[in-house]
């Protein structure tokens, strides 16, 4: 036994260090393979950008007229056009994501709370698979639920004759509409919150809350106070999780709001919520046709190019919200 | 642990072997094609009526992706023939030869609340152009309110044979609906009473389809030619057709038992 100890350690040594190594390779063949897809991303927007310059991403003209005539080049590679200006897909991406990650965040922490601290067992036992399956449930489905149920509805039902008069020579209501698209997304994006929320809000030191509530404070405000700020951490990470779902979220949006390059004002007042949208992801869904076509093809990876950079930025601060945030975790991380 | 692996590399080899069956089997020529979502129900029907004809002497495999993706694939080199339901344009790749197959009637419709006894072309380029944006406006309308337009994505073969054909010079009405395939327009105009669209004869099922200068828009119409909303479609070899595919093209426009198929929802050329 004596004489042996040492070499099983040793065996276990080199078995621990050559797992080391694999891993360490799978790891830079990832990091690889994502730096060969950005340059292989940005390679092939090239061109888009650097024929607009900054004006790509501002407003101007008509975006749907610019990618027709993108799509329709001549044959002469001198004579592609690029001319484009991407705001409106900019500014529809920014404002349905916006709005469904804010709401989302609302409501997933409302209903963690509920679930950690004032449901009743049987509730609580039934709620959580609830939650986790509805998040696994794939978008194009809610997509579906979207256009078959949702967008006629609010066409033929909510939204009044008169309002669609008032704009019918600029806009069409339809019916699908940004209101619908955030819903929808909402939806889709909330259950994933809640989960890692509620499994946040359970790891609080049950000793935490319980202080505070010998101190006098009951539960609502000890959950508001407490657990809530030690969970925060966390629901950063699923607001940054939710927001990275919303904004690659294609089909759904194709379906339920990708229907007119457009910017919604909000000078409309209620009308801005009906009016329609297109996101930078549904349209690289709407525009997987005419790949084939180069300078066409060339601006759809522009927009993939605009994702990526955005995602980057986003994991990017959602680093540095948890860095701030370090004070109230429990350990270092 | 030692035993695990002894299985792995069994499963593994019979995983290997099932694979290497497959290609072993077809040593008859295979037919590839990819393209258009309008073109492939037709090719699909084509192709089997085409095996039992000549006792299975060639497989054909099929997949779908737009118009433009069957023309960059033929023009690479991935597969034998790409299909097409738009014309030639001057950005596609040279050496192309586009083999007419067959005539597609592209159908206005409206929402069967809707009726619309008939429209000329100055009516289809005032609504889709969006200079009539009321149904009280168009003559024989029974719906009351705004129109709502749908239309294709720009990219779509069905969209640009559709500017070609019905709107000419016209510009689109840029607050129009933009849909990614047929069958979300056949499903847009079908929830809502106030829509007008167009879509491939093949999609009209559970619409209104209006009668385009007072010829309806039926299969029957479109083969005599009086029908004027029709388009080509297009099988595109690189070059011209070689082996079994010259065959399968020569049999496509020449013989009877192809007309036949063709006849059931598009219109042959024969």
């Amino acid at each position: 036994m004596a004489a042996r100890g040492p070499q099983t350690a040793q065996r276990r040594d080199r078995t621990d260090r050559r797992a080391e190594l694999l891993l360490g390779a799978l790891a830079a063949a990832v990091l690889l393979l994502i730096a060969f897809m950005i340059a292989f991303v940005f390679a092939k927007a090239w061109p888009s950008f650097a024929h607009n310059g900054l004006a790509w991403f501002g407003a101007g003209g008509n975006l749907d007229e610019q990618l027709s005539a993108i799509f329709n080049s001549p044959s002469d590679p001198s004579d592609y056009v690029y001319t484009l200006h991407a705001w409106p897909l900019i500014y529809a991406t920014a404002l349905i994501t916006g709005i469904s990650v804010v709401l989302g965040t609302i409501l997933s922490m409302l209903a963690a709370m509920f679930i950690v601290d004032f449901a009743p067992g049987w509730m609580r036992a039934t709620l959580q698979p609830v939650v986790r399956l509805l998040a696994a449930v794939p978008s194009v489905i809610y997509g579906l639920i979207g256009i078959l149920v949702i967008v006629p509805f609010f066409g033929n039902q909510v939204i009044s004759a008169e309002r669609k008069e008032s704009v019918q020579y600029v806009i069409q209501l339809d019916g699908s509409s940004i209101l619908v698209g955030v819903l929808v997304l909402t939806v889709m994006i909330t259950p994933i919150m809640v989960a890692i929320s509620v499994d946040a809000l359970r790891s609080v030191p049950a000793t935490w809350t319980e202080g505070a509530a010998a101190l006098g404070v009951n539960r609502w405000r000890a959950l508001r106070t407490v657990g809530l700020r030690a969970a925060r951490p966390a629901i950063v990470a699923a607001a940054i999780l939710a927001t990275a779902r919303a904004l690659g979220e294609a089909i759904m949006l194709s379906m339920v709001t990708g229907s007119v390059a457009f910017a919604p004002n909000p000078l409309d007042g209620v009308t801005f919520f009906f009016e329609p949208a297109r996101t930078l992801a549904a349209q690289i869904v709407d525009g997987s046709e005419g790949l084939s076509v180069k300078p066409f093809g060339e601006t759809m990876y522009a927009f993939a190019a605009l994702l990526l950079v955005s995602s980057a930025f986003l994991s990017f601060g959602g680093w540095l919200a948890r860095r701030s945030m370090r004070k109230y975790t429990l350990a270092p991380r | 642990m030692t035993w695990k692996r002894p299985l792995a590399v069994v499963a593994a080899f019979a995983v290997g072997a099932s694979l290497a069956v497959v290609p072993a089997a077809a040593a008859k020529p295979t037919i590839t094609m990819s393209g258009s979502t309008s073109v492939a129900p037709l090719a699909a029907l084509l192709a089997k009526k085409y095996i039992a004809d000549c006792g299975g002497c060639v497989t054909f495999k099929l997949l779908q992706g737009g118009s433009d993706v069957g023309i960059s694939d033929v023009a690479s080199g991935r597969v034998t023939i790409g299909n097409a339901s738009r014309d030639p344009k001057p950005t596609d790749p040279g050496g192309l030869v586009f083999n007419k197959i067959a005539h597609d009637a592209v159908c206005i419709v409206t929402n069967k609340a809707n009726p619309l006894p008939g429209i000329d072309e100055a009516g289809v380029q005032a609504i889709f152009g969006g200079s009539v944006r009321s149904w009280s406006s168009v003559p024989g309308s029974s719906a009351s309110g705004t129109i709502d337009t749908f239309v294709r994505t720009p990219a779509s073969g069905t969209q640009d044979a559709f500017q070609k054909i019905f709107l000419g010079s016209t510009r689109l009405f840029s607050g129009a609906s933009q849909k990614a395939s047929n069958g979300l327009i056949q499903q847009s105009v079908k929830a809502d009473p106030n829509a007008i669209g167009y879509v491939s004869l093949s999609f009209a099922d559970g619409l209104h389809t209006v009668p385009y200068k007072g010829v309806a828009c039926t299969e029957r119409n479109a083969k005599s030619g009086q029908y004027g909303g029709q388009r080509n479609l297009y099988m595109v070899t690189r070059g011209p057709a070689t082996g079994a595919a010259k065959a399968w093209l020569k049999w496509i426009t020449k013989s009877a038992a192809a007309a036949a198929v063709v006849n059931t929802e598009w219109v042959s050329l024969q």
